[in-house]
């Protein structure tokens, strides 16, 4: 889901970086006025941009390619508005070091994977459900979310140079693979939110009132 | 005189496989040898990109498509750059919004006729196993030391 260089406008990678500069300094201005002093909270915001960066080395082979975990949804859940920011440095990496997404595309990759995680964020706090069903809907749609902001903006600037029927098939064909990863996920972040609402409450009290 | 008649379509035989080439119909197949680069487009765990667009730009316009096709169903794909053009020649191999750009620096005349190879992955890159390992560890202990510097107890002054 990472787009690399060279294949959009330059005005899209710019608006990428735009609105990523606009949410980035918003999440820091919110973070500064939290209750929780930050150096309590960066620790596990570190820990898990620690994870989310890992988890792009692994892979499942899901036709027409293979996809790799985000966890943006559960990075939502646990970190709140250091999701963003965990999430922005975590792509970072892995542009630098593994070519995943390149420079030019980071501020746009940081919209695609980042805003469904603030998204999970306030959707997670709204106490809606029984806290397993809403962690596995909130950790599936976050996905889900990343998914279609990927697929409108791919679709939207096909280039000329190529076949765009093809090129749009794919695209949309790849959705399968996206739908099943969305449900991947939320079961995966439906375990862990239920772990540690057993083991560790505070980490999800701290910021919600959980409903379990 | 008579065995001069039978001699005469031998002579033409003898002419017409001189020259090396066929004339039925008129049809002419030459060759030339000339530098092939040959591309394979591979996602980054190494899984073929099959029947993935490729789009080929010369330097001369590296706007204007000079070749588009698309890859076997091994992520093969084959061209022969124009020796009449040296610089940088852009490869973009993609599929559904995933894919790479590359650029293959070509001579002004290759002594080399072999065709050069050259893979393409997605995300371009080079690293080995072991290495991808290595630079996972190290930035995950990066991330790690973070959080213990954050984390750690207050020192008392003495």
């Amino acid at each position: 889901m990472h787009i690399p260089d060279g294949f959009l406008p330059p005005s899209i990678y710019l608006a990428g970086y735009s609105l990523t500069g606009v949410t980035t300094w918003y999440c820091l201005r919110q973070i500064r006025r939290a209750a929780i002093p930050p150096e309590q909270e960066i620790p596990k915001a570190s820990l898990l941009t620690a994870a989310f960066f890992v988890s792009s080395a692994i892979y499942l082979p899901i036709p027409p390619t293979s996809i790799h975990f985000v966890m943006n949804g559960l990075m939502g859940i646990l970190l709140g508005y250091y999701s963003f920011l965990a999430i922005l440095i975590g792509l970072f990496f892995q542009a630098i070091m593994f070519g995943h997404g390149g420079m030019t595309s980071l501020g746009l990759n940081a919209v695609i994977m980042g805003f469904p995680a603030l998204i999970a964020y306030y959707l997670f706090g709204l106490n809606f459900l029984p806290l397993k069903l809403r962690s596995f809907l909130v950790g599936a749609l976050a996905l889900a979310l990343s998914a279609a902001i990927f697929t409108v903006v791919m679709i939207s600037f096909i280039p000329a140079d190529i076949d765009a029927d093809v090129e749009r098939k794919a695209i949309l064909f790849s959705l399968v693979g996206y739908g099943i990863q969305s449900i991947i996920e939320g079961i995966f972040t439906m375990i862990i939110v239920s772990f540690l609402s057993k083991v560790k409450p505070g980490i999800l009290t701290d910021k919600h009132e959980t409903n379990s | 005189m008579k065995q001069i008649k039978w001699l005469s379509p031998l002579l033409y035989l003898g002419i017409l496989t001189q020259s090396g080439e066929a004339l039925a119909h008129g049809a002419h197949i030459t060759y030339q040898e000339a530098t092939g680069i040959q591309i394979i487009a591979t996602y980054d765990q190494g899984d073929p990109m099959n029947n993935a667009q490729v789009v080929i730009y010369a330097p001369d316009d590296p706007t204007t498509p000079w070749l588009r096709g698309e890859t076997d169903s091994q992520g093969n794909f084959s061209f022969v750059p124009d020796v009449n053009q040296p610089g940088n020649w852009d490869v973009q191999v993609r599929q559904a919004g995933h894919g790479a750009m590359i650029s293959i620096p070509i001579g002004a005349a290759s002594s080399n006729p072999e065709t050069e190879i050259i893979t393409v992955t997605t995300p371009e890159s080079d690293y080995t196993f072991r290495q991808k390992i290595l630079m996972s560890v190290s930035a995950v202990w990066g991330f790690v030391g973070t959080a213990l510097f954050f984390s750690r107890q207050p020192t008392k002054k003495s």
